[in-house]
């Protein structure tokens, strides 16, 4: 008798759990009445806040419309968006020769830029570097800050991934494609080496111009001029460190698609893009 | 009673959770006999019988009243050492319980917790203990085989060897047959009265030849209560109580 | 009549004996209809044990068909042992040594932390607790494996490395030790939940045996409960391997990810970087066909072949302790077995493992009297319950603190705004639900079918063994595989889309092998005397294992199903390709479309989203709350069916 209500009560107690969650599912998932039109967004997680953020206003704008934005880095953008997948890539770097042969119907819409921001910890006395002394840590010439003019302390080299889009900027534009040295920390996200260099008194990073917050942004010295990271210098293109970041669809955009785009290139697309601390393509 | 008394309980009461389980129970068990203790199921004989080496404390809603003297000292008193208890009285289970490790280790696994890491007396330990428990000649030659590989008998008797081994005055068992053929019976019923020479043997048992064959003095048990103890012989013959005379002629209940 | 002709005409084809049927005995009906469904049972269990061989093979296939291009590349040996790893240098390199390394490096070291302190508290909460006591501990330790990996990272990225950095005067915090400290802290629930079962496995009998000989409590421990729960416990270290060696989400956030050998080798706050973290950190934005995109996938097969490694090691030595034991049958091999029993590289082996499992339970065993020993062996006990709840308590609070001020009416129901400034998480809570519900769906009926299958109805046979094998594989692989896995497999080469059934069914995978792991240790537990009661009543073998085996069994299958639970709803790695997305405004209508998922949300919001510090610890706390809540419910189902088995 016991075998027998025992294992009764063992239906209900495993596969309980599971129909109860089931049945919520089914419950919850039928209440949509529209039929909505749809089209999913993904890739970079650079350009993630401002498809994000777009697409908050644009849905404000047209309730029939609905639009699913997620991350997960520039190539799954290009691969979803050449593979159908997705209807829109995102991509924070120019496709790749492989890319372009794979996917030759794939088309770039240019929709804003990102500046990259050397950060170092507020304590650091220095407030700015050459682009040598800069590569000149990054390749592991100078392993202390007293070698560029601040306090004795080593130099706690902090970077991106290789795969990320931003080194790889970093790497062309700064590095001249010279090899980092091989101690650099690595962190997959802006917010990652935020966070490090926040709270690492001999740390230097760089990140996009939104994640400035407990860190020291550092001037750029070129040719004993100063230029600091501001907004104005960054339009104005006196900063030189910045990027375009792309929208990609396979082939023209059609519907809600295109739509899209155009409402992000649109004035009222470039102030999300200004709001989020990028750089407007179209003032 | 002739001899001297090793055991003792006095008005000796035991509680688990709201359950009476012993209820005033008082007697004397006299050294190097055996003692056995019958009674039907669940009337507190083998409850009685882990008093006396205190394994009850291992049940957390067990309470004690009463008094427990072993050779005169109180086993609850607060400076009376637990271990050592155990170590002077041991006991034997139900079911052979040798632990999963070869047969000399069972045997040495006494002396090693008690501190004795030399490897000859620890041989010297098993091999008495061994033929103490009238096991020896059967194992000689497989020392350091897995205890579980013996059979049901040999392994009750290795379990026997085992309490030997660490030097017991007295020797609990708890229906240490019930599980055996009865060849394996008879042996260990054999081996019973040959300890009664140098150890007190303290058997609970629900076999009435068993406790008559084997036991100098029996307590009858019912309902938590010791209801006679007595020589064997009277208990057997000439029962004092009606309820002890029904049960052992089978008329009960 | 026609029916029971054609179930037996059926059962013919299948190959199904046509003598089993004795109408004599039982009736006919009776008798076919049961032999029937005992026949077909069995053939369904044999279905579900191969789901894991099947897993596997797919798995390696697919990583192996993106990824065999590099050694064409580079060369087989290139490759393996190259030191240097920089595939996007002018002269790209790509030898994973130093990857391997790190990888070896940490895990050690996080075993050398977790293992004592699991099985400390495992003995804790089995031997010394108060039932109490007992019943607030143990779920509260369970409760430390439903803490999602990211918020562990998180944790590592903001107060541990910090502490180690200024703690040990270093420049810098992210280290092989920060990497190690976080992955034991989230391997000892693991370990310390599946070895407590194991202990409390352990026959009273054994314990009483030694206490009545005068064995202190402590002694008995050491010398019989513990060694007699050896296979548990090893069985418990590997499964907190599996989870140490295929973690990413966290290692990658605190190690520093550098791809150097630490010089000298034991300088353990040099940063280094694990396989997994590779994955983790470059997968991501990889050009696909690229040779680095080759090379990722080929640092997946390394992985898999690592784990493999490491299991088939960890296996062997088990093995050879439960030889000791003693537990086996005499048979006829019984003299083959004395003499590899006397050969001098297996008494090596044993002796090391035993002399391991002394030197974690009895520091100082001979020195002190026993009495003393048993107070130090308490308090040492005692202690790493203590660390390992502080741990808990430190983790909880912050998550408390900061993220209780997060919850309102409309962070609960509401859909997020702003990027997950503002808003709610609704669709993220319901995609949890929705992913680990279809995951459990996925992975409960294959695995204890498996685990079934192997203990009940197989001897050792090949066939056992590979699925044995299987199931190591599934366990050690890591989470990030599963996750590229499902990507290349359910996502593109199937067709479904980045979708909600993708991410269940990589989830479900990614669970499968705990749920086998703890099912067959539950089912073991359950005495051979038990079926041969049943059968001697006249019970069918199925009838047996459903009335009499499963019941007692349930409370350890219920512990690994609420383990799983909770690695399930907290991992982001498995469905940050396949399921999820960052935001959304309804909730999916079908299987095909994508989900919104708390710990990818979590992900998100802590790593590329500036300003929403309030919101990540809300979802967090959010996160915490319903796999406490699943935990707690799952936790009275066991207690209740403990209490209906006892009686």
């Amino acid at each position: 008798m016991t075998g027998m209500s025992l294992s009764r009560m063992s239906t209900v107690a495993v596969v309980g759990t599971l129909v109860v969650l089931l049945m919520v599912a089914g419950c919850l998932g039928n209440d949509q009445t529209t039929t909505p039109e749809r089209i999913t967004v993904t890739g970079s997680t650079t350009v993630l806040p401002i498809a994000e953020q777009a697409r908050e206003a644009f849905e404000a704008q047209d309730a029939s419309a609905e639009i699913m934005v997620s991350g997960g880095g520039s190539s799954v953008g290009v691969k979803a968006a050449g593979e159908g997948t997705a209807d829109i890539g995102i991509s924070s770097r120019d496709l790749k020769p492989a890319e372009t042969a794979g996917y030759p119907g794939l088309v770039k819409h240019h929709i804003a830029d990102d500046a990259i921001l050397l950060v170092v910890n507020p304590a650091n006395s220095v407030e700015s570097l050459t682009p040598g002394e800069i590569r000149g840590i990054y390749n592991g010439t100078y392993t202390n800050w007293n070698q560029v003019g601040g306090s004795e302390a080593q130099i706690v080299v902090v970077g991106r991934d290789s795969a990320s889009g931003t080194r790889e900027f970093f790497s062309e534009f700064v590095m001249d494609e010279e090899d980092f040295v091989r101690t650099q920390e690595e962190f997959n996200s802006n917010g990652g080496i935020q966070q490090k260099v926040s709270q690492t008194p001999g740390a230097i990073g760089y990140v996009g111009l939104g994640y400035t917050e407990g860190v020291k942004p550092l001037a750029l010295d070129v040719d004993g001029t100063d230029i600091e990271p501001t907004l104005q210098n960054i339009t104005a293109g006196t900063y030189p460190i910045s990027r375009p970041l792309y929208m990609l669809t396979n082939g023209e955009p059609e519907g809600l698609a295109q739509r899209y785009i155009e409402f992000i290139l649109s004035a009222e697309g470039q102030e999300i893009v200004a709001s989020e601390d990028y750089i407007p393509v179209r003032g | 009673m002739t001899g001297s008394t090793i055991l003792e309980t006095t008005n000796l009461n035991l509680w688990y959770g709201q359950k009476h389980a012993l209820i005033d129970i008082s007697l004397q068990i006299p050294k190097n006999k055996v003692t056995a203790l019958i009674g039907p199921s669940g009337c507190g004989k083998s409850t009685l019988l882990r008093c006396f080496n205190r394994m009850n404390d291992l049940i957390d809603s067990s309470r004690i009243t009463g008094e427990i003297l072993f050779n005169g000292n109180d086993i609850h008193d607060p400076h009376v050492d637990v271990y050592a208890i155990r170590e002077k009285i041991g006991m034997v289970f139900q079911k052979p319980n040798p632990f999963a490790k070869s047969i000399y280790e069972n045997v040495a696994y006494g002396s090693r917790i008690h501190g004795v890491g030399d490897k000859k007396e620890l041989d010297r330990t098993v091999e008495e203990s061994l033929k103490g428990a009238a096991l020896w000649d059967e194992v000689k030659d497989r020392l350091h085989e897995p205890a579980l590989s013996l059979s049901g008998g040999q392994q009750q008797r290795l379990c026997i060897a085992r309490s030997l081994a660490v030097g017991p005055e007295v020797i609990l068992m708890d229906e240490p047959c019930s599980a055996l053929d009865p060849i394996a019976t008879a042996k260990i019923e054999d081996l019973i009265v040959r300890l009664a020479r140098d150890y007190t043997v303290v058997i609970v048992t629900h076999n009435m030849q068993q406790a008559a064959r084997a036991s100098d003095c029996t307590g009858f048990m019912y309902l938590g209560r010791l209801v006679e103890f007595d020589k064997t012989t009277k208990i057997f013959e000439d029962p004092g109580e009606e309820l002890t005379e029904n049960y052992i002629t089978g008329r009960f209940g | 009549m026609a029916r029971d002709f054609s179930i037996r005409a059926r059962c013919q084809n299948f190959g199904w004996p046509r003598d089993r049927g004795t109408p004599e005995i039982g009736g006919p009906a009776t008798g076919t209809k049961r032999q029937f469904v005992d026949w077909a049972v069995g053939k369904l269990l044999f279905v579900g044990a191969l789901a894991a061989i099947v897993a596997v093979f797919f798995i390696i296939i697919f990583l192996l068909r993106d990824g065999y291009q590099i050694v064409l590349e580079t060369g087989f040996w290139n490759f393996l042992a190259g030191a240097e790893w920089n595939p996007t240098g002018r002269n790209p390199a790509y030898g994973v040594f130093p990857l391997i390394t790190g990888t070896l490096l940490v895990m050690a070291l996080a075993m050398v932390i977790a293992v004592p302190l699991s099985i400390g508290s495992a003995v804790f909460i089995a031997e010394i607790a108060s039932p109490r006591m007992k019943s607030v501990i143990k779920p509260a330790i369970e409760l430390l494996a439903g803490i999602p990996s990211v918020v562990y990272g998180f944790f590592g990225l903001i107060l541990l490395t910090d502490w180690i950095r200024v703690t040990f005067d270093q420049p810098s915090g992210s280290s092989w030790l920060a990497g190690s400290i976080l992955l034991a802290i989230m391997s000892i629930p693991t370990i310390t939940s599946v070895a407590e079962d194991a202990i409390s496995s352990v026959p009273k009998e054994f314990k009483e045996g030694s206490l009545a000989l005068g064995a202190t409590h402590w002694q008995t421990i050491r010398r019989v409960i513990v060694p007699g729960a050896l296979s548990g416990i090893s069985a418990a270290i590997i499964l907190g391997m599996g989870r140490a060696i295929g973690e990413t989400m966290a290692v990658l956030m605190v190690t520093g990810n550098a791809a150097v050998i630490p010089d000298p080798i034991y300088d353990v706050f040099s940063p280094v970087r694990t396989l997994t973290g590779t994955l983790g950190i470059e997968m991501g934005e990889v050009a696909f066909g690229s040779t680095h995109y080759h090379a990722l996938f080929g640092v997946a097969v390394v992985l898999l072949f690592t784990t493999l490694a490491i299991n088939s090691a960890a296996r062997v030595i088990i093995t050879r302790i439960q030889g000791t034991q003693g537990t086996a049958r005499p048979t006829p091999s019984g003299r083959v077995k004395a003499a590899i029993l006397h050969s001098t590289p297996y008494q090596a082996i044993t002796g090391a493992a035993s002399r391991i499992t002394h030197a974690i339970s009895a520091p100082f065993g001979r020195l002190l009297p026993p009495r003393a020993s048993q107070r130090c062996a308490f308090l040492l006990v005692s202690l790493s319950v203590a660390i390992v709840i502080a741990a808990l308590g430190v983790i909880l609070f912050e998550i408390v603190v900061n993220g209780a001020g997060a919850i309102s009416w409309e962070f609960l129901t509401g859909s997020p705004r702003d990027l997950g400034r503002a808003g709610g998480i609704f669709p993220a809570i319901v995609g949890t639900f929705y992913l680990v519900g279809g995951a459990l769906a996925v992975a409960l009926p294959l695995g204890i079918a498996t685990a079934i299958y192997l203990i009940e109805y197989t001897a050792d046979t090949a066939l056992t063994r590979s699925i044995r094998t299987a199931v190591d594989l599934l366990n050690g692989t890591p989470s990030i595989v599963f996750g590229l896995f499902g990507f290349a497999f359910l996502v593109l080469f199937m067709g479904f889309g980045v979708s909600l059934i993708a991410g269940q069914i990589t989830l479900g995978l990614m669970i499968l092998p705990m749920i086998i792991r703890t099912t067959e240790e539950a089912l073991r537990s359950i005495p051979g005397s038990l079926r041969e009661g049943s059968y001697a009543l006249g019970a069918t073998k199925w009838q047996t294992i459903w009335r009499v085996v499963l019941p007692p069994a349930l409370p350890g299958i219920l512990t690994g199903a609420i383990l799983s639970i909770g690695r399930a709803a907290g991992e982001t790695a498995p469905i940050m390709f396949t399921a999820a997305i960052f935001s959304s405004r309804f909730l999916p209508s079908s299987l095909t479309e994508p989900v919104m998922a708390l710990p990818y949300h979590l992900f998100v919001l802590t790593t590329t989203i500036p300003g929403a510090a309030t919101q990540s610890y809300g979802t967090a706390f959010v996160l915490l709350l319903l796999v406490l809540t699943i935990y707690l419910a799952a936790i009275l189902v066991r207690r209740r069916y403990h209490r209906a088995t006892v009686m």
